[in-house]
């Protein structure tokens, strides 16, 4: 099993026929995604690898079940596609978009809330179940990152989830599903908000969070481990550990604000509630090994 | 972006907040015809954006001519290059306020916090003495509502007519705040002088940088950066930061770059420059490397694990990059991701040595910084 998505998820694409859209659709598709259908306003009469395209997202739920959205939408529409996808009653949207304006994206995350939808991103590449399906854009391709397993990740990162992944493989797991929240200081949904996903997936046995400095996700991670919420082997690799304090280093959501936020705050706030921190990514698949997590 | 001091204060203004006279200048020849506007005693404040200029003297109270001119003089020689000053006037304070409004991402709300404790490092107080500060959830579909200005403005215990005034404050701030696309927006401190007026002491405004396609209004200028590298890579668009070390990085990706940046750290090393070129930027490989050689190092490190920022156009770029610029120093290369196999046979045939893992580059980028060959 997975979480988020599998072969069974109908996913439509919003912006299926711009040139990003039409490129992923076809891997999200070679992977094994549904692709179900596609949404672009006034090109309603093509189709995309076999897909067909609709106007709006209303029109395309009246001729298919669907039960994600994927948006390759520029950050500029990004809020109103959201919207749409939320008001057509769809409750898991992914959105790749780097450069939401920040108000933005707290009225995004304050309608995913109001709508009980799991909106993730932007800035991120997406969600993957490795050899399974996806939605956003990974090179799943690349089989020393992207290997079937029992390890399920979480992100703020790009090239950095590559490498720690990489790692993950390199010690003899896989992943289960890796999702990345993105790096915007407003992701539309939070770490924390993904464990009990993680927690009834009887395929998931570990969770790895590769997180930075800044924020309070890592924190409210720990918060939900020390409530008894989660109770799976935990590890984490945390950026940003000897980056000059009040400098912007690294993503938007990456600074120290309000006495908060350090990686200090954070390791001490995961490894009180015995979550285990790495210092370097190749320590994390070797920290998997040291809490018992099989391999398989 | 950060707005510097006078800026904001401009800003403010517009929006119907006090702020005490002033005017600035960028050459000691223009303080007399300041001072015939800003009478004695004024405050000399240097437009600088780093924060804790009272205790770095960087904003000064003079209350003779003579004192004014030795002081202008000394900051425009200043090392931190300063070029322009604000002379304000010197206000009778009776009470300073601390204000702000911030985004909470968690509940997804604007958030005011207001404190009669103004003048302080609000970081300190928030820790000391949380009880101090007043916080205030603002839905951003709505806005600050008045009733919220109202409530936090009464719940201070000031007379009636303050009162009044620091609401319409309040709801300024907010004006401001919702029209520049602000991530945050403070007054500390905020002056209640003798005179019962409520005036903005100093002024904090950054905009959103995803905001800025429709914030067109503030550009940025070569004076607002600590060096031309800083100012090239600020106009591209390229996150810079120089420091004094000996490894200059040209890496990919925002989150693993700080992780280069720390086992640079770990193994002993030192960073001369950060510089991240992933992302919309994977394909400006000449410029990045034309800025990371404006900066003193001994070596350029760069790692990527690119994903749309594919490895083969980058290792492509940086080909172009190394025969165009001719670099004097050693370049260590470790790059992955999309069609990775492509860019070790592109870096190959150029004479680089790539390497695949990242641990072992930052081990070789450091010994080669510190004078030795592999």
């Amino acid at each position: 099993m997975s979480i988020f998505i599998d072969r069974s998820t109908r996913v439509c694409i919003q912006g299926i026929t711009g040139k990003e859209g039409s490129f992923w659709a076809k891997h999200m598709i070679e992977l094994g995604t549904d692709v179900v259908c596609g949404v672009t306003p006034g090109k309603a009469l093509q189709s995309v690898e076999n897909v067909p395209v609709y106007n709006s997202v209303k029109e395309a739920c009246k001729n298919h079940q669907i039960d994600a959205s994927m948006l390759f939408v520029p950050p500029k529409l990004t809020m109103d596609a959201v919207m749409e996808a939320l008001d057509a009653g769809i409750k898991k949207i992914v959105t790749i978009a780097d450069g939401i304006p920040l108000h933005e994206t707290i009225l995004i995350r304050q309608a995913a809330l109001e709508h009980k939808a799991m909106v993730v991103g932007g800035n991120t590449s997406g969600v993957i179940s490795p050899e399974l399906a996806m939605m956003g854009s990974f090179p799943y391709w690349i089989k020393r990152v992207y290997k079937k397993g029992n390890i399920g990740v979480m992100t703020r990162s790009g090239s950095l989830t590559n490498e720690v992944t990489a790692m993950i493989v390199e010690a003899g797991y896989g992943v289960s599903t890796l999702i990345g929240v993105g790096g915007d200081p407003v992701p539309g949904t939070r770490f924390a908000e993904f464990l009990p996903l993680y927690q009834e997936d009887d395929e998931t046995d570990a969770v790895v969070i590769i997180g930075e400095l800044g924020g309070t996700m890592e924190e409210e991670v720990a918060m939900e481990i020390v409530k008894g919420k989660f109770t799976k082997p935990l590890v984490a690799f945390l950026g940003g550990k000897t980056a000059p304090k009040g400098q912007k280093m690294g993503h938007a959501g990456a600074i120290i604000t309000g006495g908060k936020g350090s990686v200090e705050d954070k390791i001490k706030a995961l490894e009180a509630a015995n979550a285990l921190v790495a210092e370097r990514p190749r320590m994390v698949g070797k920290l998997l090994e040291k809490l018992n997590v099989l391999k398989k | 972006m950060k707005l510097h001091e006078y800026l904001a204060k401009e800003v403010f203004k517009e929006a119907g907040i006090s702020i005490p006279k002033g005017i600035i200048i960028e050459d000691i020849n223009e303080l007399d015809l300041a001072l015939e506007q800003v009478k004695i005693p004024c405050v000399i404040k240097s437009q600088v954006l780093s924060g804790g200029r009272g205790k770095a003297g960087l904003v000064v109270f003079v209350d003779t001519v003579e004192k004014a001119k030795t002081e202008v003089n000394r900051l425009f020689n200043h090392e931190l290059n300063i070029k322009k000053l604000l002379i304000e006037e010197a206000v009778n304070i009776e009470k300073e306020i601390y204000v702000s409004i911030t985004v909470e991402p968690k509940l997804a709300k604007g958030l005011m916090l207001i404190s009669l404790e103004g003048g302080i490092d609000i970081e300190t107080l928030a820790v000391t003495n949380p009880e101090k500060i007043i916080k205030e959830l603002i839905d951003l579909r709505y806005g600050l509502m008045p009733f919220q200005a109202s409530r936090i403005a009464y719940s201070l215990g000031l007379n009636q007519d303050l009162t009044k005034k620091l609401i319409r404050l309040l709801l300024s701030l907010y004006s401001v705040f919702k029209k520049y696309d602000a991530e945050l927006v403070e007054i500390n401190p905020l002056f209640i002088t003798k005179n019962q007026e409520i005036v903005a002491g100093d002024g904090k405004l950054m905009i959103d940088d995803n905001s800025m396609y429709r914030q067109n209004r503030f550009e940025k200028t070569e004076a607002e950066y600590k060096s031309e590298a800083e100012y090239e890579a600020a106009l591209e668009g390229i996150p810079f930061i120089q420091f004094d070390g000996d490894i200059g990085l040209m890496c990919a990706g925002a989150g693993l770059t700080t992780t280069v940046y720390d086992l640079i750290n770990y193994e002993g090393g030192t960073v001369a420059n950060y510089l991240e070129f992933g992302g919309p930027n994977y394909k400006k490989a000449v410029k990045a490397m034309e800025i990371c050689l404006k900066v003193p190092s001994k070596v350029i490190l760069i790692v990527t694990f690119g994903t749309i920022a594919r490895a083969d156009v980058m290792a492509e770029g940086i080909v172009d990059a190394i025969q165009r610029l001719k670099p004097d120093r050693p370049i260590v290369t470790c790059i992955r991701g999309t069609n990775e196999a492509l860019a070790v046979i592109t870096l190959k045939a150029a004479g680089l040595e790539p390497i695949f893992d990242t641990e072992e580059a930052v081990r070789k980028a450091v010994s080669l910084a510190k004078g030795g060959t592999k």
